[in-house]
């Protein structure tokens, strides 16, 4: 066992045809009981690295280790651990709620007095109780978010791994969402999700990793960041330093006065 | 100004429906896999080519026998209104597939056009797609009566192109209407899509007792001197006859076989004519009720099963299944939920039976036709083990025509495909449980084709379970063949459900195979019969092979699925 949740090493993935790496040289590790945010401007490379790390592509060159479980070596019980949420939650429209739940406990094998009581758990907390007998083609985004948030937490992964989870929910569903990956964690099981939304990641992440044209540029707990800043800057003013957005708003202005944003 | 942002709007559509700016990026900018778009149009032009010419030479050879009783526009008429009838049967479920079911329609409704303009816009997506496959059956058509009859040729040329152009559109708005209609009627319904697909077997059943009236009226090539007879005895009558069926095909082959003449030109201008008005028919209706048949299509059919009191909690079931039951039942859920697959898919397994009840009713064979044949049946020893076996044929023939077993990847599309991707499931345990899934549609869909056979053939229940048991098993085998192939080689890039399951190439492949499959074990049978071995030692030798070929297939196909399944990371 290497003592890590997800071990990421040397990963690089290039689109067939593409002339730029999506993904270049990835290194990273995250360990048991850790909330990890995953950080980047659009088109960085969060999203192929999460495809990767769920066995949806397969890396051009690396290892990437979950529990001590290579996901292209041993797919099957290395995929057992992870509850995985896409970027769209795109399910089968055709099936209701309920019996798309049924569908991944089933094939996550959780017996059936447990995946009663973790419906009704996780129902109750997301409010999807009314709507949980519908199909699902009539629930809304947020709707569809919140069950393919159920199904993922159903079989109590070790490994959460989310891409852009927030999108679409509520605030309150958001802040019971973000209470849940606390508890989650606390109990020894590891989140590792990517957001645009820093404050989140300020508050709530053990630690972060920004990631830029496909190379990680830092990587750290939030302190880290600024220490290696030598500032007490906020998040967001050390990603945009680092991503290289030379718009960098007035740290002390209103902000929406500079003159690029203007045009 | 309209007009040119509804050309760039129908050429985009085109551009989607073709896959040019796809095949574009992924064949030449990323040259991947570069060998199999060549293979496959080298395979599809070779084919397309046999087709055509095998056109050719029927209508020329049809030509010579029906001129010899100066009636040699019947060859034009045939096969004029055989390809209408062919667009107009295929032509519904296509309407109801591209108008109502494509995935961009929540983009283009948006758009400040018209309903007429975005109906405009998908009914050329659909006369394209006629076209293509048109032009296999009328070109040749129309070159093989050109040499035969000695036309002029610019005139024919121009008047045969003209037709070629117009020739789907009639067929396909009297399928277009009355599926705008139906559309319109089912989505007010809560169950609209079990609407959709009652609605859609009875336009397609009263389609075909149509052709059969009209086929019965038209004797087929091989019934030459009874056709001969016919013809002479009411020589005109014939012609007005199935002009009184469709008269558009008369007059397309009347503006084809005078064209250079003026009742040639007169004829085209009406067939072209009335092709325009059905056109503006369409877009009239289209107008007023396409829009909203669309837009409450937006709404989930059936959103509620029960309905909830507030504050009501619904009982909900929690059976544990295994993956691969679990997966299987998801499968048929998925598929016996979805319109444009059912109507896809089941057809075959309606015709069948519909037919024969059709031909039972008429009372062309009616109970003396019966007799006859149970007589016929009572006086030959091996009916019943030729029949059991003729009952485990339905099964394979009805499977591969489905198309239900080669797409069952296909069919998830790229939304959905990271689902079973994601599983912690192994190749085996998924292809198995597709498989399955497929085939427990296919059984239940054969059961009433083999109660007519049963009536038919009247089997003793042992041969009948025989028939029945090899059927299930080979299908079975079938099924899980099919699954393989979909799963190396998936269409999930579709923008309409009918692409996924019907204009996908894994489909035709499942019908070659199934035709293969099924004329290599009738050859076997044959020959086996020929040696004068008991019938009831036949249908066991059959089993045993069909039992044999279903294990191995359960072994090699699980072995090539857990390699395949892990190794597709192609998202
Ligand atoms: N299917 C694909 N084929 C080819 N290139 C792709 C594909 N998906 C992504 N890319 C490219 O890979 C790069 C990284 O994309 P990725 O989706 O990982 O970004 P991301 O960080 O998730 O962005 P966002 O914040 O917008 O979600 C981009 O340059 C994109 O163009
Ligand atoms: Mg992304």
């Amino acid at each position: 066992m290497s003592g890590y949740s997800l071990l990421i090493e040397g990963v690089s993935k290039t689109y067939r045809g593409s002339t730029r790496p999506a993904v270049d040289n990835l290194d990273l590790e995250v360990r048991p009981g850790e909330i990890f945010g995953f950080l980047g401007p659009n088109g960085a490379g969060k999203t192929t690295t999460i495809k990767m790390i769920v066995g949806l592509l397969r890396p051009d060159r690396g290892r990437i280790t979950l529990d001590g479980c290579d996901i292209t070596k041993d797919p099957i019980r290395a995929k057992g651990q992870i509850g995985y949420v896409p970027d769209n939650p795109d399910l089968y429209d055709r099936l209701t709620g309920i019996e798309y739940l049924n569908l991944i406990a089933d094939v996550f094998g959780v017996p059936q007095a447990e995946r009663k009581r973790r419906v009704h758990d996780l129902m109750d907390m997301f409010e999807l109780g009314g709507a949980i007998t519908d199909i699902i083609q009539s629930y809304s985004h947020g709707m569809k978010q919140k069950l393919a948030l159920m199904g993922a937490l159903l079989h109590d992964p070790r490994l959460f791994i989310l891409d852009e989870p927030m999108v679409g929910l509520d605030p309150r569903a958001s802040h019971l969402f973000k209470e849940l990956m606390r508890k989650h964690c606390d109990r020894g099981n590891t989140v590792f999700f990517s957001t645009h939304i820093l404050e989140v990641a300020e508050r709530l992440c053990d630690r972060v990793g920004i990631i830029n044209r496909g190379r990680l540029i830092a990587c750290g707990t939030i302190e880290e960041l600024r220490s290696l800043h030598r500032t007490d800057e906020s998040l967001e003013d050390i990603f945009l330093e680092l991503t290289g957005a030379t718009t960098k708003p007035e740290t002390n202005g209103p902000g929406l006065t500079t003159d690029r944003e203007g045009r | 100004m309209v007009r040119r942002r509804l050309l760039s709007l129908i050429l985009a559509q085109l551009n989607m429906n073709f896959a040019i700016s796809h095949s574009r990026y992924y064949y030449l900018k990323k040259r991947e896999r570069l060998w199999e778009p060549i293979l496959i149009a080298v395979s599809i032009g070779i084919l397309a080519a046999l087709l055509a010419f095998g056109v050719f030479r029927i209508s020329s050879a049809y030509y010579d026998a029906v001129a010899a009783i100066g009636q040699g526009d019947l060859t034009l008429i045939l096969g004029i209104l055989l390809s209408q009838l062919v667009v107009l049967i295929l032509g519904f479920v296509l309407v109801i597939a591209v108008f109502y079911f494509s995935n961009d329609l929540s983009i283009l409704i948006p758009l400040p056009l018209s309903p007429a303009e975005v109906l405009a816009c998908k009914f050329s997506v659909i006369l394209s797609n006629e076209y293509v496959g048109l032009s296999v059956i009328l070109v040749p058509l129309f070159i093989a009566y050109a040499l035969k009859a000695g036309v002029s040729p610019v005139a024919y040329t121009a008047s045969a192109i003209l037709v070629f152009l117009a020739l789907p559109v009639i067929p396909l708005t009297i399928a277009a209407v009355p599926a705008i209609l139906l559309m319109r009627v089912a989505n007010l319904s809560r169950r609209k899509d079990v609407l959709v697909m009652i609605g859609g077997f009875l336009f397609i059943i009263i389609i075909v007792v149509f052709q059969f009236f009209v086929q019965t009226r038209l004797p087929g090539p091989g019934e030459e001197n009874e056709f001969i007879r016919r013809v002479l005895s009411a020589a005109n009558s014939l012609v007005s006859l199935v002009g009184r069926q469709f008269p558009p095909s008369i007059w397309a082959t009347r503006a084809l076989g005078s064209a250079g003449t003026l009742p040639g030109f007169l004829y085209l201008i009406l067939f072209l004519g009335v092709s325009a008005l059905s056109l503006a028919v369409l877009f009239g209706i289209g107008n007023k009720a396409f829009y909203e048949g669309v837009v409450s299509g937006f709404e989930a059919a059936d959103a509620t099963r029960k309905k909830l009191l507030a504050g009501q909690f619904p009982a909900l079931r929690f059976h544990q299944r295994s993956p691969a039951r679990a997966l299987a039942l998801t499968e048929v859920r998925l598929f016996t939920r979805t319109p444009v697959f059912v109507l896809n898919g089941f057809t075959g397994f309606v015709m069948f039976p519909v037919m024969f009840i059709i031909v039972f009713l008429v009372g062309r064979v009616g109970e003396s036709g019966l007799k006859d044949l149970w007589s016929l049946i009572s006086s030959l020893p091996d009916i019943r083990a030729a029949g059991a076996l003729v009952v485990g044929a339905y099964f394979l023939v009805s499977a591969a025509f489905s198309s239900i077993p080669f797409t069952p990847f296909s069919r998830e599309g790229v939304r959905n495909i990271w689902i079973p991707m994601s599983m912690p499931v192994s190749g085996r345990t998924i292809s198995l449980a597709k498989a399955l899934g497929a085939e427990w549609m296919i059984t239940l869909g054969s059961l009433p084709g083999v109660a007519v056979l049963e009536y038919l053939l009247r089997l003793p229940v042992g041969y009948l379970l025989s028939g029945v048991a090899i059927g299930v098993m080979i299908s079975f085998a079938f099924c899980l063949w099919g699954c393989i192939v979909d799963m190396a080689r998936p269409m999930l890039n579709w923008t309409d459900q009918q692409k996924a399951i019907k204009s996908n190439l894994n489909t035709a492949l499942g019908m070659l195979a199934g035709i293969v499959v099924t004329a290599i074990l009738g050859l076997v049978a044959k020959i086996v019969f020929a040696t004068g071995i008991p019938g009831w030692a036949v249908v066991t030798g059959m089993g045993v092979i069909v039992t044999g070929i279903l294990g191995l297939s359960l072994n090699l196909t699980g072995a090539i699925a857990d390699r395949i399944w892990c190794r597709r990371h192609r998202i």
